[in-house]
């Protein structure tokens, strides 16, 4: 008996959908665009974040030695360096492999190249990367490297410049999210709304329906049933039909992202591959529920008959 | 069949739709209840099929009282009354045989028995050509007479007609009246609402007067006396 109920009320509801497919498309198409507000919202802060942390990830203390400086004293205050508290890595670089990536990056500046040729030997020393954890570990780290007294063979030690970006970009960083937060509040409450009156409006039509259906001997769990679950397919549909625009818009619009991340490896289309089932899941199972609540109060006063 | 004992019906504030009306129909009767508009007809038959409660008295239908009658069993009692309306009442999206099977299929009854009730009545009604049609594809007579065989999809003992041919032509009000008059001869029981004078007086049946909530007359076979 509850079998036969169950694929019946699926039934119905399919068939309602699709007899009215007008109705079904207007509600669709405003799920899908809420939808699209709210990943829109998620999208810019996702970028935002790695943004942030792509340039972050490009701090570091670099500590330039005098080309004279010797691989054996480099590399053991590279040791102890690394014995430091908060330090997570320091890469060696070699004064050879540091004239090497010069050259590279200045690869089509002639003059550049041209005057390191004249200049004879090596002119740069050794390198050494120093990474923390954190940014704010970075001024301890340093404190605690000019505590070490390696003046007489370092020559610069890179890290002064970086300071001021830093809290720049993580000020504006904790901004964004506070506008983001504040945002995604405000969107999330026109969209409950714009929901909630999209399927208060769709109940609203099938008004005399259900109360024929209840004079004709219908349970109200009968007649809700294909209601409830033509809200699901609404959910469905709506959510498939965004994550198909998405892709296919993407394809034209992830060059321009992947271009203003530059050299860092951010690619939007592999990170909405990679979290599909969370972030589809996640959208699909609010605006069901969004739409399964809206059904059940839309549909009281209907069933009151 | 139909027990009314000293049933009354106040809206609020104090708007008296029904006063003590006592009214018995006996199980194959063909009974007319006339009374000019707003008189309590539809009440008394939103009372029988518990669309409202009475505010005082008691109901029985088919030795079953329905005065207070809860929730979850109205369902059940509307399976075993069919109820034709003035407007019909067909589901616009759904095409005849499905309005039918409908009634059968919120009652849990199998496919294969609903395919054979669905057939039966539709040929009943004379529809059964058109059993795959929209209700806007037929006439207003032809609705009507989708709407009764939807009410006798369950073979009710009751079929209650709510001014049936209130929307109809003079042909297609003798032929729903004609339908009524051979669902009655097979046994149902007829509770016909009508303030069409002809059809009334035509039936030779009996008629049961109301004017103010009060039944003001009750004929064995009667006519139509307001």
């Amino acid at each position: 008996m509850f079998l036969l109920s169950l694929t019946r009320i699926l039934k119905f509801a399919f068939q309602s959908f699709f007899r009215n497919i007008w109705l079904s498309l207007v509600t669709v198409t405003i799920i899908l665009l809420t939808i699209l507000s709210l990943t829109t919202l998620v999208l810019v802060n996702v970028i935002t974040d790695q943004a942030v942390a792509a340039l972050k990830e490009k701090i570091d203390i670099s500590i330039y030695f005098e080309p004279q400086a010797k691989e054996e004293q480099v590399t053991l205050i590279r040791d102890q360096i690394a014995k430091m508290q908060y330090v997570v890595a320091v890469d060696y670089v070699s004064a050879q492999a540091a004239l090497e990536k010069f050259k590279e990056t200045h690869a089509r500046e002639e003059l550049i190249l041209e005057a390191l040729q004249e200049v004879e030997g090596n002119p740069l020393g050794p390198v050494l990367i120093v990474k923390a954890a954190d940014l704010n570990h970075y001024p301890l780290i340093l404190k605690n490297i000019q505590d070490f007294k390696i003046q007489e063979f370092a020559k610069e030690i890179d890290y002064d410049d970086h300071q001021l970006i830093i809290q720049k970009i993580e000020a504006a960083s904790q901004k964004i999210k506070q506008i983001g937060l504040i945002l995604s509040i405000i969107f999330s409450l026109i969209s409950l709304l714009v929901v909630f009156n999209t399927i208060r409006v769709g109940i609203y039509v099938h008004g005399d329906e259900i109360g024929i259906m209840k004079l004709v001997g219908a349970s109200n769990w009968f007649i809700r049933g294909p209601f409830l679950v033509e809200s699901i397919l609404y959910a469905l549909f709506g959510c498939l039909l965004f994550w198909i625009i998405l892709f296919a818009l993407l394809t034209f619009i992830n060059p321009a992202i992947s271009a203003f991340f530059g050299d860092i490896n951010f690619n939007l289309g592999q990170y909405l591959l990679q979290n599909f089932f969370f972030i589809f899941g996640f959208e699909f199972l609010v605006i069901t529920i969004l739409n399964i609540i809206s059904t059940f109060v839309a549909m009281g006063r209907h069933l009151r008959v | 069949m139909i027990h009314f004992k000293n049933v009354s019906k106040i809206y609020p504030p104090q708007t008296a739709a029904l006063t003590d009306v006592n009214l018995h129909i006996k199980p194959s009767e063909f009974v007319s209840l006339v009374g000019q508009s707003g008189t309590g007809k539809t009440t008394l038959i939103k009372l029988l099929i518990a669309e409202e409660r009475p505010t005082k008295g008691k109901i029985i239908v088919g030795g079953w009282d329905i005065t207070d009658i809860p929730g979850r069993h109205i369902p059940l009692l509307r399976r075993q009354i069919g109820v034709v309306f003035q407007d019909y009442k067909l589901l616009p999206k759904k095409t005849v045989a499905e309005n039918v099977s409908f009634a059968l299929q919120v009652a849990g009854e199998p496919m294969n028995k609903i395919e054979k009730i669905v057939n039966q009545v539709l040929k009943i009604v004379g529809l059964e050509e058109k059993a795959m049609r929209f209700p806007n594809q037929l006439s207003g007579g032809e609705q009507q007479r989708v709407s009764i065989a939807r009410a006798l999809a369950h073979r009710p003992k009751i079929l209650v007609a709510d001014e049936p041919t209130g929307n109809l032509d003079a042909i297609n009000t003798r032929e729903i009246i004609d339908l009524l008059l051979k669902i009655n001869e097979l046994g149902t029981t007829i509770l016909l609402v009508s303030h069409n004078r002809e059809v009334v007086n035509a039936l030779k049946k009996r008629v049961v007067t109301i004017e103010n909530g009060h039944i003001v007359a009750d004929q064995a076979r009667g006519k139509y006396i307001l």
